[in-house]
């Protein structure tokens, strides 16, 4: 062994010396590189997301209750290294120079906020200073508005029940407001410890305690495992991740768009090394056969070569996690004014299974060379027609397929993504054939019409017509890689951002009753702010599925899913809203107004493994209402529109208490609205969001701005692989351009040949590659995305124009000295 | 026959055939018949015949790089016909040497590489020196770290004779040595050849149709119609 090991190194390192390597090498390097460096940058992404969002709940966890956290809870938190705040907040009128308001009361203790910080100003709309902690005793923090409606400035006091406060800050951020986000506003921050002197908390008061938890991350998760059997169906425990729809939703999305641009540079980097893997062992065949000749064994002849790949796919994989470890910190340079803060350093894990999976993928290529390797006769000394026992293509396609599949799932984590681009890989090889036979059909019809070159051209296409079958599906994978990756960049990305305009709503109003629905529309239209609409909101929780008590239902799943832990918002409406589409059932007509009906959300649908036709109860007021479902929807989150899981026909849920919610855009300029808004409208809500909006937004730049440098990547490996794919054919196309030449072709003959066959062959490699590329984007649009899908008319158009030129390209820089230097000269580059 | 105890290859009976190139009845066509041979110890032994007629084939069975359809061949008394392919490799790695019509070089090693390999592969450590001891033997020590391509058509016959003889074969086999080669280096490759053999006293079995080769042979046998028979050379000069 050691000996074979021994001799597959020498002989590896005179091959490298002669130059034979580079192509093979140079694949499998950049297939490493671009996996370990966008699976790096992915992770830190992650981090830098998970971070922010935590930093949006002002902590890692948070559990809320409506009683007092046990004592046992803090002590087991703290046992287990973690860092703990303790806050309540409740509703409250504030007193001062005689007017009253209901506020949102948060009361926080000292170590609060655990993660970010809490933003204030010195006067209504200066600058804001940072704070790592609430208020001292005696002292609150109110949000702008407060200080309008009470009519009072800085250094007022407020009285809240029986206490006099000190108004000594501006209150602009606070991290935990997403959690809050129903919650009633406008919001006032005062310490804990003040809260007793208040009077107000009284047995029976409705408080909300909240604890939150950050520390170590395999802490935190041991301590939610034990305590989420512990909770009640009151409370409730929040991670990083379940802070906002929207920031969810945005994330998601971000993730999944990486994940593709990842696993598309490791398809046409397989591409690569399959078409180098190839050449490599056709050009071993001789040095097998003479070493067999030689006297060495099968099992020799397998162990020299597997130890030769091995030690290549060792140093491939080697300079790919190098330079993959490289590019991404440049990328992370290049991007580190999009993060707010610097990007959190990766771990070694990416390094390790880009490791891997280069040597997977490497062998995954190259066992089927390696094993007609070993079955080669030696007498091919003698014989040279002799060829190595054909592999079935069964089991030479599984192999690699099986290899580049489990890699790409293994990469991205995928498995719905990975599928979808091997299916469109498939249509793509099958289109392939189905051409190829029309091809050599019609060709055949036409050619005895034609003369010269053109004639020359096409009958090469026909005699090579296996060998170019595979070229065409290389090259016809490798651009549709290339396509997509446009499509993404062009289209998906920009789609998603449009989906989040300019002016996306950063307000939410809530609470709006009955009769202020149409005097709030004629205020919006009057100060010229628009809005998408005004839904009716019923709050209701959904207490059976199909009949069954979900208490009784999910006795056998060990957690309850959060959505029937709590109230949901219900709505109503005719026609579906805007953002939102129906993906299975159909949206009701006049004829089922009255019916009772539901649309229900796809995520809770599949959560609570419901389907069309399913009904649930919902407990609304203290009645029962069944429902059972004739559609579901995808609702797009991150739109910053009012969105429900549950929408009811007109006339269902019309006689119980409904108030109204909407959405709407209002600079930072004209916020001073808000002050009217609230004044005419005292019963209302209203919710800034700009800071949830904000993030969603610098998601979707990151995520844009990742996806362009991971483009650079892809196109060069692209580009490596087209010319791989064209250098494996070149040989023999030189050789024969040569004779040619020799026995009389004329250059301008040669280069019209060629023209014919190589703007041919990219033409219809490009037809191929727009059909793949349909397919897949077709499932990426649908099933992915939630967007509407449309044929590209254009990419029908110029793809295969563009493959053409390209290919002509190639194949020029290959071919230049064939018909540029005398048959002599050419003959000896043959 | 009579088998004397110096011969070192003994062959009786043997046939090959392979199936037509239409093989639709699993029609084969004969390409021997039945030969019988015997060739002693460092005798040089030249096998002649036209194009196509099974020259080649047999060289490759004598050599054991093919399996015969029936008959016995013996190198030293065993019988390579029942052999493994795995078994004969191991007495092409002991006891056989190889020189090819198209020299057969690996273009990706230099010359002095070319020459080691076979030591190489049996992990013998003195590879370096005896391979650069051979290389000066047939005259290219200044040539050793040159590739294949850069060297002339004889050059590279060298090299290959080179590489046939350094592991100390009892047996050469050479395959129309001198078919790529002009008249002159031709002969200069014949020269060098019988040189060696007689140096190191190989078995030398050629199969050539070049006379001029086959003169240079204690014995000279022809192979027509799938049998070999005594040949009569007519003098050239």
């Amino acid at each position: 062994m050691l000996n074979e090991f021994r001799l597959g190194a020498r002989l590896l390192k005179r091959d490298w010396t002669a130059g034979e390597l580079k192509v093979l090498l140079l694949a499998l390097s950049i297939a490493v590189t671009s996996m370990t460096s966008i699976s790096l940058f992915i992770q830190r992404i992650d981090k830098v997301m998970l971070d922010q969002s935590g930093e949006f709940l002002g902590a890692n966890l948070i559990l809320q209750s409506p009683d007092k956290i046990s004592t046992e809870t803090i002590t087991q938190a703290h046992q287990l290294n973690l860092k703990t705040s303790d806050s309540v907040s409740f509703s409250s009128v504030i007193v001062a120079n005689n007017a009253f308001q209901l506020s949102h009361i948060k009361a926080v203790d000292k170590h609060y906020p655990l993660l970010s910080q809490i933003k204030i100003s010195s006067d209504l709309y200066g600058n804001e200073t940072v704070r790592n902690s609430g208020p001292a005793m005696g002292d609150v923090w109110l949000v702008p508005r407060l200080f309008s409606l009470l009519n009072i400035k800085l250094g007022d006091t407020v009285e809240l029940g029986e206490r006099q406060l000190k108004a000594t800050a501006v209150l602009k951020h606070d991290p935990g407001q997403a959690f809050s986000f129903m919650s009633i506003a406008p919001k006032l921050l005062m310490n804990i410890n003040d809260v007793e002197s208040t009077g107000i908390v009284q047995p029976g008061s409705r408080l909300t305690y909240m604890l939150g938890i950050t520390g170590d991350a395999s802490n935190r998760k041991t301590f939610e495992q034990w305590l989420t059997p512990k909770l009640n169906t009151s409370q409730q425990l929040m991670g990083g991740t379940e802070g906002s729809e929207a920031v969810n939703s945005a994330m998601e999305k971000g993730k999944q768009y990486l994940s593709l641009a990842s696993m598309l540079s490791v398809m046409l980097s397989g591409i690569a090394i399959a078409i180098a893997a190839n050449r490599y062992g056709e050009r071993h065949y001789n040095q097998a056969a003479l070493m067999r000749c030689m006297g060495a064994q099968q099992k020799n002849i397998i162990r020299i070569f597997s130890s030769q790949l091995f030690i290549l796919g060792v140093i491939a994989s080697g300079i790919g996690c190098l330079f993959g470890y490289l590019s991404q910190q440049i990328i992370a340079t290049l991007l580190n004014d999009f993060f707010h803060t610097p990007l959190p350093a990766a771990d070694f894990s990416p390094l390790f299974s880009g490791f891997i999976s280069g040597l997977i993928t490497l062998f995954g290529f190259s066992l089927p060379s390696l094993l007609r390797l070993q079955s080669i006769p030696p007498l091919k000394v003698l014989r040279d027609e002799l060829a190595p026992l054909s592999l079935s293509l069964w089991f030479i396609y599984g192999l690699a397929i099986t290899s580049i599949v489990s890699v790409m799932w293994w990469q991205s984590g995928a498995l719905k993504l990975t599928l979808m681009v091997l299916l469109g890989s498939i249509v793509c090889s099958a289109a392939l054939f189905i051409i190829s036979a029309l091809l050599v059909f019609t060709s055949r019809l036409v050619i005895s019409s034609l003369s010269g070159p053109w004639k020359i051209g096409l009958q090469q296409i026909i005699r090579h017509r296996k060998q170019n079958q595979l070229q065409m599906l290389a090259l016809g994978l490798s651009l549709m890689i290339l396509m997509l990756i446009f499509l993404i960049r062009n289209d998906l990305m920009i789609r998603w951002q449009n989906q989040l305009p300019e002016k996306a709503p950063n307000h939410f109003i809530i609470n709006i009753q009955n009769d202020e629905v149409t005097p709030v529309k004629t205020f919006l239209q009057a100060n010229d702010i628009k809005t998408e609409g005004v839904y009716p909101m019923v709050r209701g929780r959904i207490i059976k599925i199909n009949g069954v008590n979900i208490l009784d239902r999910t006795t056998e799943q060990s957690k309850l899913d959060q959505s029937l832990k709590r109230e949901l918002n219900l709505s109503w409406n005719n026609s579906i809203q805007q953002n939102n589409q129906v993906i299975s059932g159909t949206w009701w007509n006049k004829n089922s107004f009255d019916k009772p009906y539901i649309s229900i959300e796809k995520g809770l649908a599949k959560r609570l493994k419901i389907d069309i036709g399913d009904s649930l109860t919902f407990k609304i007021a203290e009645q029962e209402i069944s429902a059972s479902i004739l559609n579901i929807r995808s609702v797009q989150w991150d739109s910053f529109q009012p969105n429900f899981y549950v929408i009811f026909p007109d006339g269902i849920i019309n006689q119980f208490p409904a108030t109204y919610i909407s959405s709407f855009y209002l600079s930072r300029e004209n916020k001073q609205l808000l002050n009217t808004l609230i004044k005419n409208f005292p019963s209302i809500t209203v919710l800034e969001i700009d800071d949830i909006m904000n993030q969603v937004k610098a998601i979707m730049q990151q995520v844009s701005s990742t996806i362009g440098y991971v483009m650079l990547f892809v196109l060069l490996a692209g580009i490596i692989v087209l010319a791989a794919v064209m250098q494996s054919s070149m040989e023999q196309r030189i050789q024969s351009a040569v004779i040619m030449r020799t026995l009389g072709a004329k250059k301008s003959f040669l280069q019209r040949s060629h023209l014919t066959e190589f703007a041919l062959l990219g033409y219809l490699s490009g037809l191929l590659a727009v059909i793949g590329t349909e397919t897949i984007s077709y499932f990426l649009y649908t099933q992915i995305f939630d967007l509407n899908f449309e044929l590209h008319f254009m990419l029908w158009f110029y793809g295969p124009l563009f493959a053409s030129t390209l290919i002509i390209l190639i194949s020029h820089f290959y071919m230049r000295n064939i018909t540029k230097s005398s048959p002599i000269k050419a003959l000896r580059y043959a | 026959m009579q088998t004397t105890s110096d011969a070192v290859i003994i062959v009786k009976n043997l046939v090959k055939q392979v199936p037509a190139v239409n093989n639709l009845n699993n029609e084969q066509i004969d390409i021997l018949t039945g030969v019988n041979l015997e060739i002693k110890h460092a005798e040089s032994l030249a096998i002649i015949g036209t194009s196509g007629s099974g020259k080649s084939t047999l060289l490759g069975l004598l050599a054991g790089l093919d399996q015969a359809t029936s008959g016995e061949i013996l190198i030293d008394q065993q019988n390579i016909c029942l052999m493994t392919e795995d078994e004969r490799a191991n007495i092409r790695s002991e006891k056989v040497g190889f020189i090819f019509q198209s020299f057969q070089l690996l273009p990706s090693l230099t010359a002095l590489e070319n020459a080691m390999l076979p030591l190489e592969l049996q992990s013998n450590k003195s590879a370096l020196m005896e391979a650069k001891q051979l290389l000066q033997r047939v005259g290219l020590a200044d040539r050793q770290h040159h590739y294949p391509k850069q060297l002339s058509g004889g050059e590279q016959q060298r090299v290959a004779i080179a590489r046939a003889f350094v592991t100390q074969p009892t047996l050469l086999f050479a395959d129309e040595p001198t078919g790529n080669l002009d008249k002159l280096t031709g002969q200069n490759v014949i020269d060098l050849l019988f040189e060696m053999n007689r140096e190191r006293k190989t078995t030398l079995i050629i199969v050539t149709h070049d006379e001029v080769l086959a003169k240079h042979c204690d014995r000279c046998l022809s192979l027509q119609n799938g049998t070999l028979t005594n040949c009569e050379l007519i003098d050239a000069e």
